[in-house]
């Protein structure tokens, strides 16, 4: 895991930096290294699923691609026909990554947006009913369960 | 390449300007974080992945990557603090503007 | 194509003004954090185009990196602050 930091740290500073001078190299190795020594390890409680998360981006860029053109639609159209409502959904998810993925991914589609997040529930604003689907059917949950490889749980 | 970033940038120039007109028409604070997140999410993407394709395979290409995935990252995050001290403060959805409450 | 991004930035500019409408009109305070959360983004995606414009996007990426961080940190801290106020005044009369 430490070994995951130190990497993950150490191509951040080959964006920042820019150059593949060798004292640049021979300096961020040893940053990155010292960081990830350093700080205490945040270990999930299951793998990750490495497979399903690099196939979970392109879906939810697609998913918001559609939704993007769902909501200008509305707002071009002269009579504004929203029907914003609160939705209060059940889900089985309940560890901090879960969560802020489930959030994350719900505040960044447009047409919903989380209001309030704790576990086993969440409080979403819809634009109109369209929007609220993918997430009233279940098939974001059952995204985020497969990233993070969680059993089906208690709806 | 040259063809592929003008249609890249005037596509993400269309949600940007679709989001502003949402900014200005929609009723109250919930829904006009909606566009804000249109305007984010897709405006941003395709704005900054047009200069990414412009730039080429080049160093330039990952930094401008790293700050679309902080805006991913980020903006969302700010959008629902706000949206959430707005619900905590009272505010209530699908009253159109409340000057009072 | 540096004409073609200079009308883009003009555009951009423009689409700002509109959430500066929103920042000084807003009727509540909420409308108001969100337009400038707006308006932070645009000039994100502006400074990449300055870069970008300037020929040094390397330099330019830099400071839009921390531009965005500054952001997310200004505008958490405001939010914090408006709910902590609590319920008494989080409305404001325009």
């Amino acid at each position: 895991m430490r070994v995951a930091t130190a990497l993950l740290l150490f191509a951040l500073w080959l964006a920042l930096s820019a150059t593949l001078s060798p004292g640049h190299l021979v300096l961020g190795a040893l940053l990155s290294g010292l960081i990830a020594w350093v700080n205490p390890v945040m270990k999930p409680q299951r793998r990750l699923s490495l497979l399903a998360a690099l196939a979970y981006q392109p879906w939810l860029l697609g998913r918001i691609l559609k939704s993007g053109l769902h909501v200008s639609r509305l707002i071009l159209t002269p009579s504004l026909p929203i029907a914003p409502r609160l939705v209060r959904q059940r889900t089985g998810l309940s560890s901090d990554g879960e969560l802020v993925a489930l959030g994350n991914s719900i505040t960044l589609t447009p047409g919903t947006v989380s209001i309030d997040v704790c576990p086993g529930e969440v409080l979403v604003h819809v634009i109109d009913e369209a929007s609220a689907d993918d997430l009233v059917s279940g098939r974001l949950e059952r995204r985020i369960r497969g990233v993070f490889n969680t059993p089906e749980g208690p709806r | 390449m040259n063809w592929l970033t003008v249609a890249l940038i005037v596509l993400g120039l269309f949600f940007l300007v679709v989001g502003s007109i949402g900014m200005l028409r929609l009723p109250d604070v919930f829904t006009r974080s909606h566009a804000l997140s249109l305007t984010d999410s897709l405006g941003g993407l395709f704005v900054l992945g047009g200069l990414a394709v412009h730039h080429g395979f080049s160093a330039s290409f990952f930094k401008i990557l790293l700050v679309l995935g902080l805006v991913y990252l980020l903006n969302p995050v700010v959008a629902h603090a706000t949206i959430r001290a707005a619900y905590r403060a009272g505010l209530r959805p699908g009253k159109g503007e409340q000057d009072d409450l | 194509m540096s004409t073609f991004f200079f009308y883009v930035m003009v555009i951009i500019t423009a689409v700002m003004l509109v959430y500066l409408y929103r920042v000084v009109r807003g009727p509540t305070v909420f409308d108001r954090v969100l337009g400038l959360n707006g308006i932070s983004t645009k000039a994100i995606i502006l400074i990449v185009l300055i870069g970008t414009l300037f020929e040094r996007v390397d330099m330019f990426v830099d400071i839009s990196t921390g531009y965005a961080i500054l952001n997310l940190v200004g505008a958490l801290a405001i939010t914090k602050f408006l709910e902590q106020r609590g319920e008494t005044s989080g409305e404001e009369r325009s």
